[in-house]
């Protein structure tokens, strides 16, 4: 079965999950959540950075961001959080816990948010860290030049490991418990017993099998359905369950209800059916050797684990399902506790900074925007972007340094951008050529962005500025080009949604824009723009 | 050589066939991150290390070899 899956990530992971079904958010980008694919994985790094009180808060940061994507997310598809494994834990005191105190409360949350949501997921990734040295984990090369910390040397071991970790997650999960009831539920057989005669309850056995049903509601509590199949009078087991003062799980306890004389491997069909789930999701447990046999037969799907010989025996087997089947994620105690006590600790941080929607979160970001004409200083970073950037780039224009020199020369407007948030300068990532055309025309030649910038709505307050600034010196028209490549899809639509009007389509997919610039464009007022 | 850097290129473009005229400009799936896998790729099968500006350096087939030559 293929699966298209999407990954949230900060870093260059692409190494490790491959492109076949696999799609990447910009880095650190939480504006766009997907809902064409089957499933999401989460996957963040913790980034580099020796200023560690900013890192621990860059780190609280990635809790709201992965609960404002949750919120994005419907409860049918899963959801897979990579647990954040500090690769390069410094530390300048003993005391100095800020990181690593963040990471911890990530982890936790992520832990709850795998208790509370049944498709999410929570993946240990120090499983896979702690083979391995701290020197062959990271790769400071590949890191400065293509922002991958974890090495991609260990690519293939990790494709292996995370297979497991997959195949585990997925076989272990059933959503649904079908259970007989004579000899089961309790012991003794209600058509012959009687109500009062079966075993439930009191002395042994009967107190096995009430213990037993408790254990089973628990697992009902924990979000798997229980369901009834068995060869019984209806009318008996209602009876059972309204009189029978030792009956711990009783009607309402179960989502649907197969009780006659019917072949069990049609009810368990039905059953399947009623819920609306499949059959391999669903585990059979029946006292009598013979329906075991019959439903392993012919439901191949459905797993039959064999019933204990002796009541005193079902405890333990209690665990086994429990550990085998229905298990969410390990949640120890000292887990919970300290879930508690960190739930506590985000309370008394209260004071950072929290959002709900992402023009909140934009807001949170503080952030700055510089937009720079170009100069002797940033002239070749300027033209280096213009050779690298392939995705947010509308039209691909590659340009040495001695190129730009030239269009400066011949009179064209550059501009390069720089933006800073709460969590850093993130240097120049941006770049606008533009050539004049007439004295109130120019024309876009150029216009890109870094991808590790994009989701924050910078392209926007980019662009505009730079209009709204060109209007004021008189010009009033501006045209410009989207230029398609295998590359820059994202942008293919950007200048319409600027409000340019497409003047011509090309049948290579390219389009050409006009607009006229009466009107200074409105740009959001969270940000801190000086045009320098 | 030649032949076995031709061999790692096809594995790490997941191409049917590569020849000495390949280079970042004819070969699409010749892209930054491919490019860090070839790089991974060729510092493993030759045991060696190769520095971040030769890795820059490396635009083409022919470029590849001659820092290969340097180092082997």
């Amino acid at each position: 079965m293929s699966m298209n899956s999407f990954v949230f990530r900060n870093q260059t992971v692409e190494s490790f999950f491959g492109d076949d079904g696999v799609t990447y958010s910009g880095y650190d980008d939480i504006s766009i959540v997907p809902q064409d694919v089957d499933r999401y994985i989460w996957f963040y790094q913790v980034p580099v950075n020796a200023d560690t009180r900013q890192l621990s808060q860059e780190l609280g940061s990635y809790i709201d961001k992965l609960n404002l994507v949750l919120s994005q997310v419907t409860d049918d598809k899963p959801f897979v959080i990579f647990s954040l494994v500090n690769l390069f834990p410094l530390k300048f005191s003993g005391e100095d816990t800020a990181v690593s105190d963040a990471i911890d409360e990530f982890n936790h949350h992520a832990v709850k948010l795998s208790k509370e949501r049944p498709n999410v997921k929570w993946v240990d990734f120090s499983e896979f860290t702690n083979r391995y040295d701290a020197e062959l984990l990271v790769n400071w090369k590949f890191y400065h030049l293509s922002q991958m910390l974890l090495n991609p040397k260990l690519a293939s071991d990790f494709g292996a490991w995370w297979k497991r970790v997959d195949r585990e997650m997925s076989l272990n999960r059933k959503k649904c418990l079908i259970l007989d009831l004579d000899n089961t539920l309790w012991g003794g057989i209600l058509g012959e017993d009687g109500i009062d005669g079966i075993k439930l309850g009191g002395d042994y056995p009967g107190n096995v099998y009430q213990r037993w049903q408790h254990s089973l509601l628990q697992l009902s509590k924990n979000g798997i359905i229980l369901a009834i199949c068995s060869k019984n009078n209806e009318n008996d087991v209602i009876e059972a369950w309204e009189n029978n003062p030792n009956m711990v799980l009783k009607r309402e306890h179960f989502s649907s209800v197969r009780i006659n004389w019917q072949d069990k491997v049609s009810n368990i069909r039905d059953i399947a059916d009623e819920l609306n789930i499949g059959l391999d999701s669903m585990v059979f447990i029946d006292d009598n050797p013979t329906e075991c046999e019959l439903v392993r037969q012919l439901l191949p799907q459905v797993v039959v684990p064999d019933f204990p010989q002796k009541p005193y025996l079902l405890m333990p087997f209690f665990k086994s399902l429990v550990d085998d089947y229905f298990r969410i994620y390990a949640v120890t105690d000292e887990d919970r506790t300290k879930t508690e006590q960190y739930r506590a600790n985000a309370i008394r941080n209260s004071h950072q900074a929290r959002f709900s929607d992402i023009e909140d979160f934009l807001k949170s970001l503080a952030m700055e925007v510089d937009i720079i004409p170009v100069n002797d200083h940033n002239l070749p970073r300027i033209a280096q972007m213009t050779q690298k950037t392939n995705q947010f780039n509308l039209t691909t224009r590659r340009y040495t340094e001695a190129d730009v020199q030239q269009r400066i020369n011949q009179g064209w407007r550059i501009y390069c951008m720089n933006v800073k948030d709460r969590f850093g300068d993130n240097g120049i990532t941006g770049t606008i050529f533009l050539e004049p055309f007439d004295d109130s025309t120019m024309a876009i030649d150029t216009f890109l962005l870094s991808c590790r910038i994009l989701g924050k709505g910078i392209e926007d307050v980019f662009i505009r500025t730079v209009l709204n600034q060109l209007r004021k010196e008189g010009i009033n028209k501006v045209t410009a080009d989207y230029l398609k490549t295998a590359k820059n899809q994202q942008t293919a639509d950007f200048y319409d949604r600027l409000g340019m009007s497409c003047t011509h389509t090309g049948d290579d997919g390219s389009k050409h824009y006009e607009m006229m610039l009466h009107e200074d464009l409105t740009i959001k007022n969270y940000y801190n723009i000086k045009l320098l | 050589m030649e032949e076995k850097v031709l061999e790692i290129m096809k594995e790490v473009f997941e191409m049917d066939a590569v020849t000495t005229d390949v280079s970042q400009k004819n070969c699409e799936r010749w892209d930054s991150l491919h490019h860090l896998t070839l790089a991974s790729e060729l510092e493993d099968a030759f045991d060696i290390e190769l520095e971040p500006e030769e890795i820059g350096q490396m635009t083409d087939f022919a470029r590849v070899m001659e820092i290969l030559k340097t180092k082997v």
